[in-house]
């Protein structure tokens, strides 16, 4: 095994203090089940926590949210990890709750974050429409990947393409939720999205 | 461990080497506590936004030492904040409602007891930044053999 500088970690300072980290965030969504949790596990370095995260639940085919009855809050379990860059920076992962089909605001989790990707379950892709929609409309940069459940996608990606209907500056890539490797490289997508495009906004 | 607080459906930390299941969280937060523990104030009302998520919480020395004075969920918000805490590893730690630790942490804030650092909104837009986490990114290996359990 190849030995790996870890995070310099040790148990520090038993009087408190230390400056934190500058904490950054991406946000992985998807459907239920899709494998969100299983992608932050593989990734973290530490094992994914739990948290109870509010989100705002918008009746389907409600558009104008200005005159809307059917606007509730749920409360939904929400997984997260983390990885330390440098004792100055970290990053945390954070699994988007969303397991229906109906609208949801995940402006509390998601407000700040560097960008988010998208999982797809090919079987199963009306589940991530609302995620799609979601980072297209808040233009948060994003990746769709698709996880390859048991090493096997069944659809062609321009088809997936074409079902999802995400533009083509959208980058869309196969990945496997349960390989630390594979979920790190889906990551990197995500963030040279976000570099390329915070480098557009200043360089003009 | 909030102190007294019984959890009918509550299992002990995950013992290491379980796999976690996503669709079954060791532990929810208590529905009807929370409004207690804030006397019915929710985040964001009023003062300003919600903290974000990843916002870093640390004790203070003054925090430190009156720590034994403190109450409950107060007093273990601010011992576990004696290495720096995301608000929502804080929550998921003690076992509280996000919002909960929210109001909580602004009122041990105003006491002086902890220093809470609300991310700067121009992260995510910074080079500089993007890049630094696109090299620790990449610095990662292609399998990791164990995970660290958190806390």
């Amino acid at each position: 095994m190849v030995s790996v500088p870890s995070p310099t970690h040790g148990t520090h300072s038993v009087t408190a203090v230390e400056p934190p980290p500058v904490p950054v965030k991406l946000v992985i969504a998807g459907g239920f089940g899709v494998g969100k949790t299983t992608a932050v596990g593989a990734i973290s370095e530490i094992r994914p926590l739990t948290t109870e995260a509010a989100i705002t639940e918008v009746a389907a085919g409600v558009d104008d949210l200005s005159h809307t009855p059917g606007k509730t809050t749920t409360t939904v379990a929400m997984d997260f990890g983390c990885i330390t860059i440098d004792p100055t920076l970290k990053l945390y992962l954070f699994g988007t709750p969303g397991q229906d089909r109906f609208g949801f605001m995940w402006d509390d989790v998601v407000e700040g974050a560097l960008g988010g990707l998208v999982i797809v379950d090919t079987r199963r892709l009306d589940d991530c429409y609302a995620a799609v929609d979601y980072f297209e409309h808040k233009s948060i940069p994003f990746a769709v990947a698709v996880n390859a459940f048991d090493g096997e996608v069944h659809h062609d990606l321009d088809e997936v393409r074409w079902a999802l209907d995400v533009s083509d500056h959208v980058p869309l890539i196969v990945f496997d939720a349960r390989t630390t490797g594979s979920v790190r490289d889906a990551l990197l997508v995500v963030l040279e999205v976000a570099l390329s495009r915070a480098e557009g906004a200043t360089g003009g | 461990m909030v102190a007294g607080e019984p959890e009918p459906n509550e299992s002990p930390n995950e013992s290491a080497g379980s796999a976690p299941d996503p669709s079954e969280p060791a532990g929810r937060a208590s529905a009807i506590r929370p409004f207690l523990l804030t006397a019915g104030r929710v985040a964001g009302g009023g003062t300003g936004p919600p903290l974000p998520v990843e916002t870093q919480i640390v004790a203070t020395a003054s925090g430190i030492s009156v720590l034994a004075s403190l109450a409950f969920e107060q007093r273990d918000i601010v011992a576990a904040c004696r290495q720096p805490q995301s608000v929502a590893e804080l929550a998921a730690r003690l076992r509280l409602h996000l919002n909960v630790v929210r109001v909580l942490a602004e009122d041990l804030r105003a006491a002086g007891h902890l220093a809470v650092h609300v991310p700067h909104a121009g992260t995510t837009q910074d080079i500089s930044v993007l890049r630094r986490v696109i090299d620790g990114l990449r610095a990662v290996p292609d399998s990791r053999d164990t995970l660290r359990d958190s806390g």
